[in-house]
């Protein structure tokens, strides 16, 4: 009961956290993505030691774990463009689809291969 | 009311999916194509519109930032790895962001796709707010990109296992680079199946891949 309690309110932590960020962003007009500054500054704040890791580790796992359910109604909002769907949907689909392959091979090939070189150290 | 029956039903889909799932781990199976597929099918049979779907999911939607924030904490802490494996990430990181770029517009052109298509397709390695942020300065349809932008996610997802297995990717660093920089969150997701170092480093490659897409796009798309 104590660890769900905690969780929640490290899960609130980080919404404030997010809250704080978008602020940042429109006021200050960064060409960024509040995600990005609230990543900067939890990530600076953890390094500076203001908060202590234990502080909001059971929150960030449950938000990470679940990370997918948070974009189930995106995905569902395609059915929006339904026209777009029927008019250029496969040959979009076929460009993403070779695309992200391409993608994949050269990001991972490359660390792959640099990795062996240097023998990469993975704790 | 309506609102939060959907918002209550798509977690309990969601919940069952992932049940589903940890049973049976076949890779198109996965919660994020499985719950998405029902939910539709739910809404079309009850005549419903997005705009009375999402008056209550959208509440998950707000989850994500908070969720991608929490990021920095897996960051924080395998910070040694990372800083070991610099120049490798670095390097495949500027790799997958320009060949995202570059072959979605060349292969955009080779099917006749318009212009603002071919512009909302460009950016969508990046993480959603970027992407969109992006494809606006390029001058592509911010909708197209966000959509464009999760059926990447999606198809990430769905591929990147196969590819990891075919292409025999070993390292862990190599494949938080390779889901990190194509998929965004949804790679990371992926990422953290195999493990928590996969992780955090898909997490760096998506916060690089966003920069370099918000530096290099606008630039590149001048020369292709």
């Amino acid at each position: 009961m104590k660890k769900l309690l905690k969780t929640i309110l490290q899960i609130i932590a980080f919404i404030g956290i997010a809250q704080i960020s978008d602020v940042i962003v429109q006021w200050a007009h960064l060409p960024i993505s509040g995600s990005i500054v609230g990543i900067a500054i939890t990530f600076a704040l953890l390094q500076l030691k203001v908060i202590r890791v234990e502080w909001l580790e059971s929150g960030s796992k449950w938000l990470i774990g679940e990370m997918l359910l948070f974009f189930i109604p995106a995905i569902v909002g395609i059915i929006n463009y339904r026209s777009l769907v029927l008019h250029s949907g496969l040959w979009i689909t076929i460009t993403i689809i070779c695309s992200t392959i391409a993608v994949m091979l050269c990001a991972g090939l490359v660390v792959q291969r640099l990795g062996r070189r240097n023998k990469e150290v993975v704790s | 009311m309506e609102g939060l029956f959907w918002l209550v039903c798509t977690i309990a889909v969601y919940w069952g999916a992932k049940r589903l799932y940890r049973r049976v781990p076949k890779v198109y199976l996965t919660p994020l194509l499985v719950t998405p597929v029902l939910i539709i099918a739910l809404i079309e049979i009850g005549g419903v519109s997005f705009d009375t779907y999402d008056s209550g999911s959208g509440y998950l939607t707000k989850l994500v930032e908070p969720a991608t924030i929490a990021l920095a904490v897996t960051l924080y802490k395998h910070l040694d790895v990372l800083k070991k494996n610099a120049v490798a990430i670095c390097s495949g990181v500027i790799c997958g962001a320009v060949v995202s770029i570059v072959t979605s517009v060349e292969m955009s052109h080779l099917f006749g796709l318009g212009t603002a298509i071919t512009d909302s397709l460009a950016p969508r390695s990046a993480t959603t707010p970027i992407a969109i942020a992006v494809s606006r300065s390029i001058g592509g349809v911010p909708t197209i990109t966000a959509v464009a932008t999760m059926i990447t996610g999606l198809l990430g997802l769905v591929m990147g296992p196969y590819l990891v297995k075919w292409f025999n990717i070993r390292s862990s660093v190599a494949r938080g680079v390779l889901f990190g920089t194509s998929a965004h969150s949804a790679g990371i997701s992926k990422a953290l199946e195999y493990d928590a170092v996969s992780g955090s480093v898909a997490g760096i490659a998506m916060m690089l891949t966003a920069f370099i897409t918000l530096a290099v796009a606008p630039w590149l798309m001048s020369w292709i």
